[in-house]
């Protein structure tokens, strides 16, 4: 009886999906929501079927570009995987993944189970699934519209993973990652980044973890890598820094990260502090699941990032750099990234307001804006545009820039248009989640009609 | 050149989601008027001379960072009360406004203590009160809009009905999400739920607070001197936003 409700689940689950990528959808979610309406613990089964191990990541920052380096190492160490796709990491979106990589008998054709996950559905992805790891990114806060405050998002997790079996990757030099395992109890192995040239004395970019999550004191800092992670203790009660399993050395970033884990050199296609991390965790978790240091150097050594997270597109003599952000870390990387790299550049920062966006906007004043004043970052000019351009050219004007020089659009279309007019060759185009769809659709639209700034051709989008 | 100092306290504990603006705001807008700002963190166990600063400014915590903040303000109670009742010009936003009243009881059933200044007090409701919110103000003897967004859990009620709530709730849920008043008004101080850039974007009010800072200086300014287009712009596309949506 129970093997024929799978089978509907899962027959229910697949002819969705087909019918989805039918009608041109990616069909992420919706076949999950419909085997899990004809058999509630179709994720239950299904999961049960992994044969080797389910590995869970979760965390504020990362965790898809992470996500995505470990798949490729596991593919292409010839293991086959379950996924689930980014955006699509809520338990339908998981559960969709399940029923898309299973036969129809609901049978497992998978030798790893890899989910990516937000923080806040840990605790409902481990009622379901019994998972064999859980690597956590770092805590950063996100998310604000729907889970609150993070004290209790991380204390909801703490609570799921209590007792259980499950081991635990954790970010070493992450002040509130790296308590997690004394107060749960789990086996846990730490990865951290030794000092390096890159480090600073002082963050100002995040007060995250300023404070002993042990006893409440006041913590200090040796260095920062960046934001609040870096070397730490406490004066109070002696809490610091955990010993690391996988260390990283020698970092160097020109700009794409090239560093030694435990010894074994990695070069990588992926530039910044922030992907430098998600490399560490990518290797650290491999080599926990026995992959040999050659494979792991060798597939992050291939990997490319995908979608938009950093993305070029050229429209006719214009280099598109596509950029996602969506909170304050993650802006602040951007912004330094440009620190010194000697090349001249229009910023176009499309800000929305949909719940996938975050609907509050107020972290816009938390980003180091007034970087975006620096000589060393090049910036020649700055356009604004989506729903809540107007709080984004306000940022952009308190961090100093004069406000007759700030270009601002409501739509979308017009403001990269108008970017697109200016003589400048480099155009970062920086978007929330739902503006980063639009802006590539536009892009790319633009891209395949031949679309020339330089020749005052009619943009084939105004035509009505 | 006459400067200005603004406190802001407890920037480690009490600053979510973009509280900073704030500041960024006064000091750039002082700034843009010809004047000198600096904006002064003042810590757990720091030492306060209100005669060295010109402003008060503290933002929203979560309630571990709010008991924390309690304990050290204990010493400073009475001075502070003072000074706000001499028109020290003073904003409180979230968990800071809770503060000035005689106690926040949690959803979890865990009691915090107030400051006390005024007879009103904050508990959990049913649900955070999350969204665009605008409110009505009476600023410079003339009706103000002030935009912002709120996302709080706590829910006040004040028992003393002289008290003035800083505003009327247009769109949004402001105190309690019942009555239709939002934050409290005494002399130059203001406590609302408002978090993040709630100066940047109601200029008007910052303004209030620096002809404050600039009175007590014995200066007097124009309002409005300042070229507000981003300001206004920023204004418009949010109420034509909230204002279309159903409450
Ligand atoms: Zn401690």
């Amino acid at each position: 009886m129970k093997q024929l409700r799978i089978m509907a689940a899962v027959l229910i689950g697949k002819a969705v999906l087909a019918l989805s990528r039918l009608w041109g959808n990616q069909g992420t979610v919706l076949p999950g929501y419909w085997a899990r309406k004809v058999y509630p613990s179709i994720l239950k089964e299904l999961s049960a079927g992994v044969k080797k191990e389910t590995v869970i990541v979760t965390g504020t920052n990362g965790k898809t570009t992470t996500a995505n380096i470990i798949a490729h190492i596991l593919r292409e160490n010839g293991e086959t995987i379950v996924h689930n796709a980014a955006g699509a990491n809520m338990i339908t979106g998981i559960t969709a993944a399940f029923v898309a990589a299973s036969d129809w008998k609901g049978r497992s054709r998978y030798d790893y189970a890899l989910l990516e996950t937000d923080e806040a559905n840990v605790p409902l992805l481990l009622e379901e699934i019994s998972a064999d790891l859980l690597l956590i990114t770092n805590f950063f806060r996100d998310q604000l519209d729907r889970f609150g405050e993070l004290d209790h998002t991380i204390d909801l997790i703490k609570r799921a993973v209590d007792g259980s079996a499950i081991k635990l990757i954790l970010n070493a030099d992450d002040p509130l990652v790296s308590c997690f395992a004394q107060e749960s109890g789990c086996e846990a192995y730490y990865f951290s980044y030794d000092a390096n040239a890159y480090d600073q004395n002082d963050s100002q970019e995040n007060r995250e973890g300023r404070y002993c999550m042990v006893c409440g004191a006041p913590i200090k800092y040796e260095f920062f890598h960046y934001a609040q992670l870096g070397k730490y203790y406490c004066p109070n009660c002696g809490n610091k820094n955990p010993q690391a399993d996988y260390r990283a050395s020698d970092l160097l970033m020109r700009p794409f990260v090239q560093v030694s884990v435990n010894g074994n050199r990695i070069q990588s296609n992926l530039p910044g502090y922030y992907n430098a991390y998600n490399i560490l965790a990518a290797a650290a978790l491999a080599d926990h699941l026995k992959i040999t240091p050659v494979i792991i150097r060798q597939a992050i050594s291939s990997f490319r990032s995908t979608s938009g997270r950093m993305e070029s597109i050229s429209v006719g003599d214009r280099e598109c750099v596509l950029t996602l952000v969506k909170n304050p870390a993650g802006f602040n990387q951007l912004l330094s990234a440009f620190a010194n790299d000697g090349q001249e550049k229009n910023l176009v920062l499309i800000l929305n307001d949909n719940p996938a966006d975050g609907r509050d906007v107020s972290w816009i004043w938390d980003v180091e804006m007034e970087n975006i004043m620096r000589e060393d970052r090049h910036i020649k000019k700055i356009y604004c545009a989506g729903q809540r351009s107007g709080d984004i050219a306000l940022r952009v004007k308190y961090a100093g820039w004069p406000q007759d020089e700030i270009s601002i659009a409501g739509d979308i279309k017009q403001g990269i248009e108008k970017s697109l007019r200016d003589n400048s060759e480099l155009i970062y185009i920086v978007c929330t989640y739902t503006a980063l769809f639009k802006t590539r659709k536009i892009l790319m639209r633009l891209k395949n009609s031949g679309y020339s700034p330089k020749n005052r051709y009619e943009s084939p989008l105004s035509e009505h | 050149m006459t400067s200005f100092i603004i406190a802001h306290l407890y920037p480690n504990l009490m600053n979510l989601y973009g509280d900073r603006g704030n500041l960024i705001c006064l000091q750039k807008r002082l700034e843009w008027l010809g004047y000198d700002c600096r904006v002064k963190s003042l810590d757990i166990g720091d030492e306060w001379n209100f005669a060295d600063v010109d402003m008060i400014f503290m933002g929203g915590g979560s309630d571990r960072e709010q008991s924390l903040v309690y304990d050290d303000l204990q010493c400073k109670k009475e001075e502070l009360w003072r000074e706000i009742k001499n028109g020290f010009p003073v904003l409180f936003i979230c968990g800071s406004y809770q503060l000035l009243g005689s106690y926040y009881l949690t959803g979890q059933g865990f009691k915090m203590e107030g400051l006390n200044y005024f007879d009103f007090f904050s508990e959990g409701g049913p649900k955070r009160l999350i969204g665009n919110i605008v409110v009505e103000v009476k600023n410079n003897n003339e009706t103000y809009q002030v935009i912002g967004f709120e996302n709080h859990g706590g829910y006040t009620y004040f028992n003393d009905t002289t008290l003035r709530p800083w505003g009327k709730v247009i769109k949004g849920h402001g105190n309690n999400g019942k009555d239709h008043t939002e934050g409290i008004i005494f002399n130059n101080l203001i406590g609302t739920y408002l978090h993040g850039p709630l100066l940047p974007k109601n200029p008007a009010v910052a303004d209030f607070f620096i002809r404050v800072m600039m009175a007590r200086k014995g200066i007097n300014i124009d309002s409005g001197c300042l070229t507000d287009k981003i300001e206004n712009y920023a204004r418009q596309q949010v109420l034509a936003k909230v204002m279309k949506i159903k409450s």
